[in-house]
Order: structure tokens, then sequence, then C-alpha cells
């Protein structure tokens, strides 16, 4: 029955470790509604959803699911109460068909063997009524990522009154396959599902959703109707800043030095195209954009990680090299994005952390290595990088996230760096040792080193960049090079909307 | 001392502290022959061998991988050896030669197993185990299933039953070969690359290791060691038969496991190994002065790799979890508010 | 299922190409005679490769299967050498209940120690071995390789009148109950989620640890098995019986289409494996060629077979997504 609230949280609290992430969250979703949940990095949308899928137990506030005040501690407890997720890192079965992973775990028996016709009735059925059509006998490993897509919802659609959590959904697909997929959006309100829909992407906002809730620093900000829909008004929502403070505002500036690193018209079919600009001497370039806009991949493929079809690089007018090896010797270092599975050896201490991409310059005859000279390069680190605490043994696991950063500062600035790529510099870092990697990229960059700094933090994009450029959809969207900027003109172009003149989105 | 370096100077006692304990419920069980110097240079006699192929299987091991095929491969190059001396008629020259293509046949085999295991992204175990198989059946072809007498030159048979100071070469060969394992692993780019890919393969990726070379490399060191072993066995035996050497992969990964070097790559040392080799030689000895018949040390080492792979396994899930609280930790004590 | 379709059809290639390699070069091998003996040859194998086939779908392995088969049959040679007066039924109870407590060791070792599945099992193998030396019968201290005379016992290697044996009925009787269980079951299902993706398995609320168990005791019921037709075909329980069988088993399996992957293949592929392997040997031998050229043989068919695998779904798989590139895997949005 539309209408009838499926799920209403009420004043979630949630703390990890002694930092407030949920403070007092509400959050109401109705029967035959997609109510879409907005918020920037770090508001708490995440750990709400989990809240709600029984991951973690919440400290306070009570849920009601259709009208009973409920317990959800476990992911089958949340199941059981008709909710389901469907996460970007989809979790089916590849080896399985599509009706078996519709129904895996709730198949249909006929004396101790599974009752195949019986359950491609209900497969059919499901299908039929919500007008989801699929082959069910085909391998959700041969299925595109739509059509996988399309399985797990028809998983999550085999429980009564069903709520469904989609998280960021259109981040892997296509514009054609993203449109078929409001389609199928239309179609499961019209029956009643109510959908969570959590996006970045105003303009799917504005497609589907019939309200929407802001969520920032863990509060609620509001609940919008269809009806108020304004995007500058929820992007401002989503910051919160009143434009006061100086750092609120910042002036972007011509670059002054010489070009250093040149890119022209780099393309990856699916992934990135005509991507070109210029990187000087003195500046640090900063690349905004929604997650999924391919800036991550275009730094790896300036590094040489990953490959690209067709376009030109050369720093100081020569051609760089195609493999990471080639171009860090070139003096070419890459912070990767996700530190933990990138970044670093976990078990190796800090020492040999820091030596790892330099042991052309520690080593002598058969590949002994200096280890005098190792050792001094790791002090070296250690001092200049602040890293706490000190001593070169340690594993780097046992670093603070923070600390571990700096390591993987420490072994690029230990070499002649020419360009330093920064991919999301203090994700999971304390304020404090934020800023100290801050003041390291802005020595780097007035020492002559290219700094390009790849970030979803639109304050720290703000505090570090000279420059920005943002990124949607593969390609570059904006150039914020002079005059002042605040975070709301970094989010609003990331989500398309050039607020100086029309540009239609394709 | 803080307490993160007093755990670590502890856990590095660990190991011989094991080792001494043990050999001392062996005292105490054998009191007559086993204190004794002979017994102690037996059981570093015995150990000798599968003690030179763990200076090789290591680097597999560290890389989160492992080498089924010392065994056959010992045998091989030790056939290999024997045949060249004997055709190239028993001179000194012969055994240079015989020992150059000895050990040229065993890094053959690394090689294939190295680029198969690394360029084509196929379980270790699977394809070493199946090499494993082709080589026993090539050595087995290679001595026409006869046992070849090896038992001149002395030049030769000096290796395996020479004796320098008393103490018997392959006990030399063995710790040569530790020694130069501990100064690859740790004094050399090459180790320090080993155990990055064995630690984090994209991060070593990202730092511009050359992670697939550096995988087969590890591979075709595993087999030159157990090549060498095979020419030292070989000589100790004073001839080459087929089925030499096998099951000895079960004692050198018994033995590498029980010394601390993790199955999932990224950690483990030299050192340890060397005390999980003398642990295992010391309890085959033990076993053996008490009457335990060999066939139960089958049964013996199962048991103690399942026991010391479980630890490995608790110790680091429960690692994992103190990871965290020692990260906390670090917060709160390295300055409130500044936190590092 | 197109994948596995064509999986299917190139194992069956396979065979068929052998067959007919054989069957052109050699008068006989084509005669009853001769297909009776390589389907009994295979039949010892083939029984193991059903529990195998469980196991290595689930992405596992059992490199103990060898060794608890000679338990089995240890433990049986003891009943008839010190109570010859034991009633065959409870001979074979035995030893399927030997072989299934093997199986719950293995699947303890695993699911609640941790133990990664091939140490798990090597390690296991070297206890059944053990204790296969540990049950040798004696006498004088000295292990006799005692040779069974009950007669009834030894009618276990017999054949029909036609000429089939009888091991190879329950050879394929094991594997339409394999291939039913695998295919038509609930546990069939979950054996294949648990190994094409167990973090989605988990997720799915599948008790993967317990399907896990469960392929490593239908495992030790074959080993119980087959040691009975093993005992009785070879007639005497020396202390190295099936050494190397294990390896004979994952071959057959290989051949037939289970991915060590897991979530792939299924117990009619492994019998295909094990027919192309048992004729292969039987090929083998009657080209004169000794039983070094078979283990050579053994070890390049299981590489060849494991790289053509690993290509192939390479080349499957960029094949059907090429589309889907952008897909930025694994990476949930922060929020």
């Amino acid at each position: 029955m539309n209408g009838q609230v499926l799920l209403r949280a009420e004043n979630i609290h949630k703390s990890f470790s002694g930092v407030q992430v949920l403070k007092g969250v509400n959050l109401e979703i109705r029967a035959g509604e997609v109510h879409a949940l907005m918020g920037e990095n770090g508001a708490g949308k995440s750990t709400l959803i989990k809240i709600i899928m029984g991951v973690y137990p919440k400290d306070s506030g009570d849920i009601w699911v259709q009208g009973e005040k409920v317990e959800i501690n476990s992911r089958q407890d949340a199941q059981r109460l008709g909710l389901a997720v469907i996460y970007q890192e989809l979790s089916l079965i590849p080896t399985l068909t599509v009706m078996q992973n519709i129904l895996l775990g709730q198949e249909t028996q006929k004396a101790g063997l599974l009752d195949r016709r019986a359950m491609m009735r209900r497969v059919q059925e499901l299908m039929d009524r919500f007008d989801l059509h699929l082959d069910p006998n085909e391998v959700v490993e041969n299925l595109s990522i739509a059509q996988q897509q399309t399985v797990e919802i028809l998983k999550s659609l085999t429980v009564d009154a069903p709520l469904i959590i989609m998280d960021e959904p259109t981040a892997s697909l296509s514009a054609s396959e993203s449109e078929r997929l409001f389609d199928i959006i239309d179609r499961l309100r019209s029956r009643g599902v109510g959908i969570l829909y959590i996006t970045h992407r105003l303009e799917e906002v504005r497609l589907l959703a019939d309200r929407l809730t802001v969520l920032r620093d863990g509060e609620n900000v509001a609940v919008v109707e269809k009806k108020d829909y304004d995007p500058q008004k929820i992007i401002r929502m989503m910051i919160g800043k009143e434009i006061t403070t100086a750092a609120d505002r910042v002036e972007m500036k011509r670059p002054s030095g010489p070009v250093g690193l040149s890119v022209r018209n780099l393309c990856r079919k699916g992934v990135f195209r005509d991507i070109s600009f210029d990187a000087h001497h003195g500046e640090i370039l900063g690349i905004g954009g929604l997650v999924g806009s391919g800036r991550t991949e275009v730094l790896r493929a300036i590094f040489g990680a990953d490959r690209y079809d067709s376009g030109e690089i050369t720093f100081d007018g020569k051609k760089i090299a195609s493999t990471v090896s080639g171009n860090i010797l070139k003096g070419f270092g890459l912070i990767p994005e996700d530190r933990r599975a990138q970044g670093f050896i976990p078990l190796q201490s800090i020492r040999k952390n820091v030596a790892l991409t330099n042991y052309d310059l520690l080593s002598g005859a058969l590949g002994l290595i200096r280890s005098g000279q190792e050792s001094a390069m790791c002090d070296r680190a250690i001092r200049d990088l602040d890293i706490r605490p000190n001593l070169p043994s340690m594993p780097v696991i046992n670093l603070s996230g923070g600390n571990q950063q700096k390591v993987v500062v420490g072994k690029w600035m230990a070499r002649d760096l020419k360009v330093l790529l920064v991919d999301e510099p203090t994700a999971g870092i304390d304020v404090g040792v934020k800023e100290a990697i801050y003041q390291i990229l802005e020595s780097l960059a007035a020492s002559g080193v290219i700094v390009i700094v790849v970030s979803s933090d639109l304050q720290e994009l703000l505090r570090v960049s000279t420059r920005i450029l943002v990124m949607r959809e593969g390609r570059i969207f904006k150039e914020f090079c002079e005059g002042m900027i605040t975070q709301e003109d970094i989010l609003t172009a990331a989500s398309g909307i050039d607020s100086s003149m029309e540009v239609s989105d394709e | 001392m803080n307490k993160n370096s007093r755990s670590q100077f502890l856990k590095s006692f660990q190991k011989p502290l094991i080792l001494l304990a043990v050999m001392l419920v062996m005292v105490i069980l054998q009191p007559q022959i086993f204190p004794t110097l002979n017994n102690m240079l037996s059981i570093l006699y015995a150990v000798s061998i599968y003690g030179t192929m763990i200076c090789g299987m290591i680097y597999a091991v560290l890389l989160g991988g492992i080498d089924l095929s010392v065994g056959p491969v010992a045998a091989l190059s030790g056939a290999v050896t024997v045949l060249t001396i004997i055709a190239m008629g028993k001179t000194g020259a012969s055994v240079i030669v015989g020992v150059f293509l000895g050990l040229l046949a065993g890094s053959a085999v690394g090689l294939v197993n190295g680029l198969i295991i690394s360029y084509f992204n196929v379980p270790a175990f699977l394809i070493t185990l199946s090499t494993q198989s082709i080589i026993s059946g090539v050595a087995q072809l290679t001595t026409g299933n006869h046992t070849i007498a090896a038992m001149e030159p002395a030049s030769f048979t000096y290796i395996g039953s020479g004796r320098l100071l008393g103490v018997p070469v392959p006990i030399y060969i063995m710790g040569i070969m530790m020694l130069l394992t501990y100064i690859i692993l740790n004094k050399t780019v090459f180790g320090q690359r080993v155990y990055a890919v064995g630690g984090n393969r994209q991060a070593a990726q990202l730092s511009g290791v050359a992670v697939k070379r550096v995988s087969t490399m590890c591979y075709v060191l595993s087999s030159l060691m157990a090549a060498l072993s095979g020419i030292v066995l070989a000589s100790m035996n004073q001839q080459a038969i087929a089925k030499a050497a096998t099951g000895y992969e079960n004692d050198v990964l018994t033995a590498i496991v029980v010394g601390g070097t993790s199955l999932a790559g990224g950690e483990g040392s030299i050192q340890g190994a060397l005390f999980g080799a003398l642990l295992v030689g010391v309890l085959n000895n033990g076993m053996r002065l008490m009457g335990v018949p060999s066939t139960y040390h089958t049964l013996v080492k199962g048991i103690i790799i399942i026991c010391a792979v479980a630890m490995d396994v608790y110790a680091k899930n429960k690692n994992s979890g103190l990871q965290r609280t020692r990260l906390t930790g670090w917060m709160k004590r390295a300055g409130k508010g500044k936190a590092s | 299922m197109r994948q596995e379709s064509v999986r299917r059809i190139i194992s069956l290639c396979l065979l068929f190409l052998l067959i007919a390699v054989f069957g052109l070069t050699s008068s006989y091998f084509l005669a009853p005679k001769n297909i009776y003996a390589f389907l009994r040859d295979a039949s010892v194998t083939g029984i193991l490769t059903v529990g195998v086939s469980f196991v290595i779908i689930t992405a596992g392995i059992d490199l103990s299967t060898g060794a608890l088969t000679a338990l089995c049959a240890m433990l049986m040679a003891n009943f008839l050498y010190y109570q010859p007066g034991v009633p065959i039924p409870v001979l074979c109870i035995v030893s399927i209940l030997v072989g299934i407590l093997g199986g719950l060791l293995n699947g303890f070792v695993v699911t609640r120690l941790k133990l990664p599945d091939f140490i798990a099992t090597l390690a296991t193998q070297g206890i059944f071995r053990g204790l296969t030396m540990f049950f040798a019968i004696r006498e004088s201290g000295r292990i006799r390789n005692q040779v069974i005379k009950n007669r009834a016992f030894l009618a276990f290697s017999g054949k029909f009148g036609f000429g089939l044996f009888y091991v190879t009925v329950v050879f394929a009787v094991m594997v339409i109950i394999g291939q039913l269980l695998l295919k038509k079951t609930k546990i069939g299902v979950y054996t294949y989620a648990t190994g094409s993706n167990r973090k989605s398995a988990d997720l799915s609320g599948i008790p993967a640890d317990r399907i896990k168990r469960f392929a490593f005791v239908l495992s030790g019921f074959c080993c119980g098995l087959a040691a009975i037709f093993l005992l009785a075909r070879t007639g005497a329980a020396t202390v190295d019986l099936g050494t190397g069988l294990e390896f004979d088993v994952i071959a057959a399996v290989v051949v037939g289409g289970c991915a060590f992957s897991g979530g792939r293949g299924d117990v009619v592929g492994s019998m295909i494996g094990a027919l192309f392997m048992a004729i292969l040997t039987n090929g083998i031998y009657k080209y004169n060629l000794g039983s070094e050229y078979h283990v050579i043989i053994k070890g390049v068919v299981i590489i060849i077979m494991v790289l053509f695998d690993s290509v192939y779904q390479y080349w499957f798989r960029s094949r059907t997504r090429s589309a889907d590139k952008r897909a930025r895997n694994g990476k949930a949005v922060v929020e």
C-alpha cells in the first residue's frame, strides 16, 4: 500500500572509538517512494545504512519497520524484515544461474531435491510482477554489470514489502544502462517498493527522487520534497558552511612557472577521454569530481600502472615511460588511493618501505644493499616528515594511518622527485596529520615538484590546490584557474551544472 | 623499552627456547647417547640435506607459494651429476662438469615452474605437484631405474662423505648456503623485493618491482638448492637413485613453517627456518634413539605441521586485532589532541 | 551454462580422440574384454573423484585420499587377519566409517583450525599414512603383507558373466548419486556457491564451513568405499598402498573440467576425466612404456589442462564483459 511508512529510524547515535559519526539522525521511507540520501564524504550515510542492515549495532535510537519497533542485529534479521541492500561490489555467485542466484537460500524443494519447475515458476512470477525480464538460465558471470544489478534487485524482491537500498548504483553503468535502471526503479516504485537511493549525482535525484534527505557531519540537515528541489540549495546544504571564514573562499591562481607535465588527448575506452591539461612547476593541480569520474584511472595511466588507448604524455618535452619502473626512474611517484591495499608492505619495517623504490640509489655490486645509506635515508624521512614513532624497524602496519601515509610519501621524497601524483592524500587520517601532509605537498611544489592531487574531500581540495580541474564522467568538465571559489563551486561543477553557461549533459 | 620492542625482543628468543626445551627433554630421556658430540654431529648431518633445500624453498614460501618438486629435482640432479662423472671418465674435471650440469638441470626445472606459476596465475602447489610427478619419472628414465654407483672419484665422494676438521662437509655446505640465503634475503635488493611481493603484491607493483620476474627467480632458486642437496645426497650415499630424497619436501615444509615463515607470504626468516630444521632434526634423532620406528615419523610430522600452521594462523588473527588496539593505544599516548 | 557446456564438449572430444587413436592403432583396444578392463581400472580412481570433485568445486583440495584409502584397506585387512569370521558387510561398514572419520578430520582442520586446504590435507596425508603403518600386520615385529584368503571378500573384485566388473557398477552408481546431489539438491547449489564466491555465499547466509566439511566427509566416504574394491583387487594391504592415488584423482578431476578456482565442473566431467586417465594408462602400458612415462604424462596432462582452463576462462570472461571495463571493482562508496 503506497504511502505506508516502511522504515523509520529515529534519533540514531553511533560513535567509533570516541568519534561521533551519527548524532541523532532521522530517516523515514515510505512504500512506493524513491527516497534519496545525499551528503558529503564523512556525513554518515554509509554508517547509517550499515546500522539499518544490521552490520553495526547502534548506540542509541529506535528503528521501526512497517510500524513495528525492531532490533536489527544481523544481516539475517534485516533480510527477514524485508530490507535489502545493493552495493557496488555485487554479492552474486558468478558461476550460478540467474534463477539460482535469485532464490539462493530460499530454494523450493520436493522430497529433498530441488523442485526446479516450482523455482522457475517463482522466478517467472517475480519477473512478471515487476516487469524485469532476464533469461533465468543464464549464468551470472556472463551478464553485464547492469544485468547483474537487475539480478540483485530481483533477489531483494523475493520478500514481501521490501525496502531496497541502492548505494551509488549508476557508478559502473553506462548512460543507457542507467536509463534502464531508472526505468526499473520507476516500475518498482509503482508497485509499492520503497527505495533508498544513495548518490552524489544531483541530476539523478531530480529525475527519480520523491523526497531527499541530506546529511552533514552525522546530522540531518533537511528532508526535501520533490517540489522544493533546488540544486544549488541542496549543494549548500551538503556543504553547510556559510561563506564567512577565509578558508572557505580560496583564490585560484593561473600558473606562473614553466610547463612540466603535459597531457594531450588521453583516452581509454569506457574510462576517460580527451584528457588534456598542463601541470606547471610550482603549482598544485587539484582534480575534483564525483566517484567514478575517472580521476584515479587518469593518474594511474600517467604513472604507467594502467594502460591507455591513445594520447600523449610528455614531461619537460620528452615522452614519459610506459612502465611503472621506467617512470619511477624518471622521477615520478604515485600515492595510491587505497593506502592499505596498495600503499605499503604491511609487515615490513619503515626502513624497508622507505627504501623499496630507491634501491637504484642504495645498492652496489651484486645488488648488495648499502645498509648505512638505507638507514640514513630512513632517518632522513622520519625526520623530515615527522614520522612517529621514531622506530625504523617498526612494521608499517602498526603505525597510525597518518604515519603510514607519511611513509608512503617518504619513499618518493627520498628520490629526486619530479612529479608526485597523489590520490586521496588524507583518507582516514586525523585532522592534525592532515595539515602536516598538506604542508609537505606545498613544500614539494615550492621546490619545483609537479604535484597533482585527486581528492573527494572538497575542503581538502580547496586547501591544497592552486588550480582545480573538475572531471565528470571521464572528461574534464571545468577548470578553476582564477577568482575565488568555494566548495559549492566544485561540487556544482562535479555534478555537471555549469553555473556560468548552459551545458547539456549527454 | 616500550611495549612493542619488548615483545619483539621476547619473540626473537621464543624459538631457541623451544629448541632448548625439546633438547632438554631428549637429554633426560636418553642421557647416555643424546648429548654426545657424535650425536650432535649426526643430527646436523641428517639435517644438512633438507637444510640446504630449505635455503631454496624459503623463497617460494616467502612469496606466498610453495615448491613441492624439490625431492625429485634433487634425485634428478644427483643422477645427472653422477652420470656425467661416469661418462667423462671419473676425472677431477668430470666432477666439476657434473656438478655444473646437475645444478643446471635443477635450475631448468625451477625456471619452468617459475614461468608457469608467475605468468599464468595458476596455483603453485598444483603446478609443483605435477612437476614433482614429471621429474620423478624423468629421474627414473635418467637412471634407467638402476642404482648408479658413485664411489669415485674421491673429489666427488668428499662432498658428501668427507670431513673437514672433523665435521662432515655437508654440514659446511648447509651452513654456507644458509649464510648466503641470509645475506640475499636481508642484504640485497632482490631479497627485499621477495618480501615486498609476498607482503603486498599490488604495492610492490606500484613501487616498480617486476613482480613476475622476482617470482620466477624464486622458483629457480628453490630448484637450484634442491639440485645442490641432491648432489650432496648422491655423494653421501655414494649412489644415485631415482627415489632419492622422496618425501623430503615434507621435512622442508615443516621446518620452514615451524620456523615462523607464514604460508601466506611476506613474513619469515631463514634463521627461523634453521631452528625449525634443527627442531625436526632433534625430534627425528630423539625418536630414533628411543626406538620409535621410522614409520611413525610421518604421523608425528603431520601433527607437527598442523600444530605449527594452526598456531601461525591463530597468532595472525589475534595479531590483526592487536594491531588495531595497538594503533589506538599509540594515538592516545602520542599526545592528546594532536594524535599522530 | 554455455561455458560449462563448451568445456564438457572439450573433455568429451579429448576422450573420444584418445579412444580413436588407440582404437585405430591397436586391434585389441576395442575388444570388449579390454573395454571392461580399463573401465575397471578407471573405477577405483573414479569412485574417489566423486568426493574430490565436491571438494574442488568448493575451491578446496584433498591430498589425503590415497593415504586414507590405504588406511581403510589396512584396517579391513586387520579384521580379516585377526577375526577371520567377521561378516563381510561389517567389514564394508568399518571401511566406510573410517573413511568418514578421516573426512571429518580434514573438515575440522580446514574449517576450525583454519589451515589452508593443501597444507591441511598434506599433513593429514602423513597422519593417515603413519596410521596405516601403525596398523600394518606384523609377525615377530616385521611387517607382513598378509595376503587375503577370504574368498567372499575377494569376490568384490569379480565381475558379471558378460564381463562387466562389479566395481564399475559401483562407480557408475556413485557418479549418478554424486551428480544428482550436485545438481539437484540444495547442498549442490551451496557447494557451487561456496567455491564460486565465498564472500557472497557468506553474505547470502549459506553455511559455507558446513558445506566444506560435508565435501571432505564425502571424499572420505569415497575413500572407504574405494578401499574395499582396491583391497579386493590387490589382494593384500601393503603399507604403501594407494601411494600417488590422490594425484590420479586430481588429474582426472582437472581433465574433466573442475577448476581449482572453484564453482565449476561436475561429477560427470570428472568421470570423463577418470576414463581419460585410465585409457591413457592402459594405452601407455600397451605400448610398453614403463611406469616412468606414466607419471610424466600424468603430470604433463595436469599442467596442460590447468593452463588451458586458466587461459580459457580468461578469454571467455574478456569476451563477454568487454563493455563493462568501467566497473570499479570492490569500491563501495565512502560515505
